[in-house]
């Protein structure tokens, strides 16, 4: 009898599958992991070499299993950093350790590059911003060793230090994502005016939310919660002028993109390689230049009534000759803000 | 198509079954052997051809030797099927050695190493030889002989079945209800095996491998070396066993729990069965065993032990491989005589050397493994050590169990007759089958490793 249910319920379960397989349709999209899939076009290119890639994309009930196997990693086998993720309460923080020597070299000498090639007059500052993982109990995960980093880069790069790392604590990194809530940037804007000479204003935000917000790691953890995602504006910062190189006409808060895959693209419209934002209902002169990655699209909204012209520019996806044909630099402010993430990702930069 | 894949699993084998079941009998060893091909093609596509020569060239000679009795056939058999294997797996590591040995530069050559070879290459090569001593009569057919070779449980990762063993099934065999079952048991347990535990095993000293390294964070990896390699291969063998077994074929054991041998011997006895078995039979007594002097039979064990690292990979370190394991036989043979060996703990860590020699292809990485192991320029332990262990401690366990019988007897013991010990081995197998599944669509990672020889 019992080799009678093994040997049918196998056979079930064998078919079950292939005709659930064969019956629906394609998912496009993968919301849990933010990806198109593959679908049946993708066979026409070479059906041998690419249909596994199509079916494990495209079997059903993908999602169940992709919890089922988080489930079996983290909560049966104990491994707190499944899919490269720790989790505290709801914070989901991605593993940055190890951050390889060479990744942190790479990324000196093209910040020193630029800043003895093209910077000379100019006094640049940069600024790192720490991953969650910083706030974290080392007892509980392998993190980088920050001060180890920070003295290694104090050393080593032209330009002057601004340490945020103690104005931060995890409550200000959403939860599903890896980058700071706006809100978080206000105190960061103080100590960039303390080094800029800029004074604070006082500025009344009308705040935004969108509150179905999952941010980029979610995909990573079975069942995240939803949360919100809040952005400050007012009358001043919805009236500037947004050019990016890629899209030309832009906005400072492309609202139109909450609801795509990725619900922080509503900053400055998500990556991009070349944005100059100009704010002609300012009396100041001051501009200021961000060599920078996908953190500041929400701090540089904050810095709109400082400056006349904010230009941000991303080095991983534009390289030096082809910035020099769209920025003048003169003698503007110069940051250089990157997160912990191009650190070990250095490579990136052109 | 690996047999961990979705497009095996839930395609080739549903159609297969379908098909086989459902034709007569008379036709089950074309539906295999067409199955078989298309399997091999998916994952090599052109050498499909090769195979298929290689099938035609050792039929015609098996039944040339049969007939003539002639050494001179066995010869050209055994020459050719050496030379292709040789061609596709040494040119490249000959030009590359004699390239450093000359100090010249010689450009290798753009060879790919088709899926098998070495296996499909000793399944021929035991069937010529048994051919000419009779043990098994040539076969009868050109579509018996190449479904026997191309069998697809079989064709790309072993066991190397003979032709002897399997001459009969290929004849006449009987599917029935307990061998079905007894394959899709076995086949689960091969496929968790792999990818639920020889896999996490990869991913486990992978990570270690990236942190800052200690001398207790070099064993660790080394435990995952052993695991992942244990698991993987005696895991493949389980889910052909068991492929097997769902289409009315028995073939041998080809592992026997090696982890918890007594001695090097007994590994040897226990691991990869049917490459040791087949070096025992057609090269160990045809040299004249140990039925010689010593120094005969020290040679002999030389010979054997060079081929069999040598078979596993054309690099210098599965050369060093093979012959650590002879250095290890000669001492339990000739040093201790009278006392045999009989110690897990001194095997196990002789296994787990062996397989940092069989990981790492480089010497000199071997070597700089081995001393940080024992301390040598690593401090002892460290923050990431302790963290790996405590991360991977229940894998581990699993690894550490999973190694011996012990539990698998006390279960099947306490089986007999007790219905929720029944239902829940079949609940157990269903939720290893689920998390197969889960794990194939969240890995990308999932090659056989014994694909590579």
């Amino acid at each position: 009898m019992k080799e009678k249910i093994i040997s049918v319920s196998f056979v079930i379960i064998l078919f079950s599958f292939s005709l659930f397989f064969l019956c629906k349709e394609d998912t496009l999209f993968s919301d849990i992991e933010r990806r198109k899939l593959k679908t049946k076009e993708y066979l026409q290119e070479d059906v041998v070499e690419n249909l596994e890639e199509y079916l494990t994309d495209q079997f059903p009930l993908r999602n169940n299993f992709l919890s089922l196997n988080s489930i079996w990693n983290r909560y049966i086998l104990g491994n707190n950093e499944d899919n490269l993720v720790y989790l505290k309460e709801d914070y989901i923080i991605e593993k940055m350790y190890p951050i390889e020597k060479e990744s942190i070299n790479h990324f000196i000498k093209k910040i020193n590059e630029m800043i003895t090639e093209d910077l000379q007059n100019n006094e640049p500052y940069y600024m790192i911003i720490p991953d969650k993982s910083y706030f974290l109990n080392e007892k509980d995960i392998l993190k980088v060793n920050y001060e180890e980093l920070k003295k290694e880069l104090k050393e080593n790069i032209k330009g002057k230090e601004i340490d945020i790392f103690d104005l931060l604590e995890l409550e200000d990194y959403y939860k599903t994502d890896i980058h700071l809530k706006q809100n978080s940037y206000l105190k960061i804007i103080e100590k960039l005016g303390e080094n800029f000479n800029f004074s604070q204003k006082k500025i009344e935000y009308k705040e935004k939310s969108f509150k179905e917000f999952k941010g980029s790691s979610a995909a990573k953890v079975p069942f995240s919660k939803k949360e919100e995602l809040n952005y400050l504006t007012n009358e001043e910062i919805e009236n500037v002028k947004v050019t990016h190189l890629e899209y030309k006409e832009g906005k400072v808060y492309e609202e139109s993109l909450l609801t795509s895959f990725d619900s922080y693209n509503v900053f400055l419209r998500g990556p991009s390689s070349f944005i100059e934002i100009e704010n002609n209902n300012i009396e100041e002169e001051k501009e200021l230049v961000i060599f920078r990655d996908s953190f500041s699209s929400s701090l540089a909204p904050l810095l709109i009534p400082y400056y006349k012209k904010i230009t941000l520019v991303d080095l991983r996806y534009i390289n030096k000759e082809e910035m020099k044909k769209h920025l003048e630099i003169k003698n503007q402010d110069i940051l250089f803000a990157y997160s912990i993430n191009v650190l070990k990702n250095s490579f990136l930069l052109k | 198509m690996v047999f961990s894949s979705i497009s095996f699993l839930f395609f080739f084998l549903p159609l297969l079954l379908l098909i086989y079941y459902i034709f007569p009998k008379k036709y089950h060893n074309e539906i295999l052997l067409i199955f078989s091909i298309f399997f091999y093609y998916m994952g090599e596509k052109e050498y499909v051809i090769l195979l298929l020569l290689s099938c035609f060239f050792n039929y015609y000679i098996g039944k040339k030797i049969e007939k003539k009795h002639s050494k001179i056939y066995l010869t050209i058999g055994i020459l050719l099927n050496i030379g292709i294997l040789f061609y596709y797996k040494y040119t490249n590591f000959f030009i590359e050695s004699t390239s450093k040995l000359l100090n010249h530069p010689f450009e290798t050559l753009n060879i790919i190493l088709p899926l098998g070879i070495s296996f499909f290459t000793f399944q021929n090569l035991s069937y010529l030889i048994d051919v000419y001593k009779k043990d098994v009569p040539s076969s009868k057919s050109f579509r018996k002989y190449t479904t026997y070779i191309t069998l697809f449980p079989q064709l790309v990762a072993g066991p190397i079945v003979r032709y002897k063993d399997v001459n009969d099934e290929l004849e006449t065999r009987k599917e029935s209800f307990s061998s079905f079952s007894d394959g899709v048991t076995r086949f689960i347990i091969g496929l968790g095996k792999k990818v639920l535990i020889a896999d996490a095993f990869y991913r486990m000293y992978t990570n270690i491998y990236n942190s800052n390294m200690s001398s207790f964070s070099y064993i660790l990896v080394a435990l995952g070396f052993t695991f992942q390699i244990y698991y993987d291969f005696s895991g493949y063998s389980d889910m052909a066993i068991g492929l097997g077994k769902m289409f009315g074929f028995h073939w041998k054991e080809n592992f026997n729990y090696p982890l918890i041998a007594t001695s090097v011997t007994d590994f040897w006895r226990r691991w990869h069965i049917s490459l040791s078995s087949f070096f025992r039979d057609y090269v160990y007594i045809p040299l004249g065993g140990n039925r010689c002097s010593n120094i005969k039979n020290i040679r002999n064990l030389f010979l054997v032990w060079t081929l069999t690292g040598f078979w596993h990979g054309a690099n210098w370190n599965f050369i060093l491989w093979g012959i650590y394991f002879f250095f290890f036989l000669i001492i339990e043979k000739y040093c201790f005589k009278k006392k045999k060996i009989k110690s897990h703990c001194y095997t196990f860590i002789v296994i787990v050397i062996s397989f940092i020699i069989f990981n790492i292809t480089d010497l000199k990485e071997i070597m700089t493994f081995l001393k940080s192991m024992i301390g040598i320029g690593v401090p002892l332990w460290n923050k990431e050590s302790i963290y790996f262990l405590k991360n991977n401690l229940i894998l581990l366990l699993i690894g550490f169990i999973g190694m011996s019988p012990y539990l698998k007897n006390k279960i099947n013991n306490k089986k007999k007759g007790n219905k929720w010990i029944e239902i829940g081995s079949m609940l157990y197998l269903l939720i290893i089958f689920l998390l197969v599944i889960s794990s194939i669509l969240s890995n990308t990672f999932n090659p056989f490793i014994y694909f590579r020889f």
